[in-house]
């Protein structure tokens, strides 16, 4: 039998801080969720090379044996670095492993922002309740500064792909269309009526080539009782693009939560306001709409992809169901009601 | 739902025997033990009505492919002799499937403005069957 997490992970780590002596991981904590990476918080204690005792809480985020996105987690890395020190908040990267022999399956540690919530449950609930549009302030302003970067200055043109302004919207519809002919277990038409519409509508071309996100939604940033976000997580779909991109994928009815407000937090035509000054970009309603559509297709890809890994057998964890009996019917639902059908 | 309940709860049984064994760590135990809990109420909540949803589903979808038998031809009515849900379910993604191409033609077609608004009332009434309580849509 392998050796315990922990004393694997005391091992890796050892290995790479030269002058630290008695290293130890204690404390490991899965945290529930992330269907795409395992993730897990602990606590790193050792003594410097004046025998001075330290400690540091690290989260490790592991490659599952399969997953219901396929990242690259070097891009999820680098995208991390790169906003590091930024107005968009985000936790120090450590240690990228791209190996298997260490922990089994490829992994990085960063450290961790402790301290704050991201449960999205809590947000309806005090102290939380009464901070909700300063939260939402907050969260498309960061979403507005991710938009504005200029992604070669941040050196991400090295590890991501550029792509054409005027092909952006294919890229991602594209990619996204073939996850769905390749991993749908049953056919889906409201999805597909979604796509045809998409195709038959193109939005205009992106107004800049800028850093996309992926996942920023309610749920996806670390946030305190004063309405403040101090850190943006799960990165692993960081790609570049169109900017509404992101702010489509905010607007996903699913991410509000049963709530009409945008993200559950505050009215759409505000967000998109903090999110124009912010970025001092335009998001025109149209184009805004087709990348609120299509990112319902690209959730619904995502959630049955999960399905697939299951019915694959590839990972047959309980946290690659909850994805598609919980939002699959939910993601239809958000479609219809962007699409005026619900 | 896929994957399919009695798969799921398949795993899920194992699941909890892999917990039983002293040597799973208690971080990997408390993480699958709560999402097993969760994918049981979902189970729960969904088991009594799946048969007849998909009965009803079935029904309605062969009706409006019937309907627009001016633009394709309809496939055979659902087969209503074996009610477990994996058999209601592949004849479901049969009639889904005609539906779906009927619907990318009648979508182009004024004329047929009618028959596209009775699919998609259609496929608005899926999703209603399917909504749990906790649906965030």
């Amino acid at each position: 039998m392998a050796a315990p997490l922990e004393s694997r992970i005391a091992a890796y780590v050892a290995g790479r801080m030269a002058e630290a002596r008695e290293v130890q991981a204690t404390g490991l904590t899965r945290i529930s969720g992330g269907a795409s990476r395992e993730t897990y918080r602990f606590t790193l204690a050792w003594r410097d090379a004046d025998g001075a005792a330290r400690e540091r809480k690290m989260i490790l985020r592991r490659d599952p044996p399969a997953s219901l996105i396929d990242t690259e987690r070097r891009i999820e890395f680098e995208a991390y670095r790169a906003f590091r020190g930024s107005a968009v908040p985000v936790p120090e990267m450590l240690w990228l492993e791209e190996g298997s022999d260490a922990l089994d399956h490829p992994f990085f540690i960063a450290e961790e922002i402790a301290g704050f919530q991201a449960a999205p449950a809590l947000l309806w609930t005090e102290p939380y309740l009464a901070t909700l549009e300063k939260l939402g302030a907050h969260k498309w302003t960061i979403l507005g500064e991710i938009a504005k970067a200029d992604p070669a200055g941040l050196g991400l043109t090295e590890v991501m792909i550029p792509v054409a302004l005027d092909a952006c919207w294919d890229r991602e519809l594209s990619y996204w269309e073939g996850v769905l002919d390749d991993d749908e277990a049953e056919p889906l038409p409201i999805t597909r009526a979604a796509i045809r519409w998409l195709r038959a509508n193109p939005p205009p071309p992106a107004q800049k080539l800028s850093v996309v996100h992926g996942d920023y939604r309610t749920g996806n940033f670390l946030f305190d009782e004063h309405g403040t976000i101090h850190g943006v997580l799960d990165w692993e779909m960081a790609h570049l693009g169109d900017p509404l991109e992101d702010l489509g994928w905010s607007f996903n009815p699913v991410w509000s939560f049963g709530r009409p407000e945008a993200g559950g937090l505050m009215p759409h035509d505000q967000a998109a306001a903090v999110w124009e000054q912010a970025s001092g970009l335009k998001a025109d309603p149209a184009a805004l709409h087709w990348w609120t559509l299509f990112n319902c297709v690209k959730g619904q890809a995502i959630w049955i992809s999960s399905a697939r890994a299951f019915i694959d057998g590839g990972n047959r964890e309980p946290i690659m169901v909850a994805p598609p009996w919980m939002l699959q019917n939910a993601q239809d639902r958000a479609t219809l009601k962007v699409m005026g059908r619900l | 739902m896929k994957p399919e309940v009695p798969s799921v709860l398949g795993e899920m049984a194992q699941l909890l025997v892999r917990n039983a064994d002293q040597s799973v760590h208690p971080a990997d135990r408390a993480s699958a033990l709560g999402l097993t809990a969760l994918l049981l109420g979902f189970a729960a909540e969904a088991w009594d009505a799946a048969a007849h949803h998909l009965v009803q589903e079935n029904r309605a979808v062969h009706a409006l492919l019937v309907r627009g038998a001016a633009y394709a031809p309809p496939p055979a009515p659902p087969a209503e002799d074996d009610l477990r849900l994996s058999a209601l379910g592949l004849e479901n993604a049969r009639l889904m499937a005609a539906l779906i191409a009927l619907h990318t033609t009648v979508e182009l077609r004024p004329e047929a403005s009618d028959l596209n608004e009775a699919i998609w009332a259609e496929l608005r009434a899926s999703t209603e069957r399917r909504k749990t309580a906790s649906s965030v849509v």
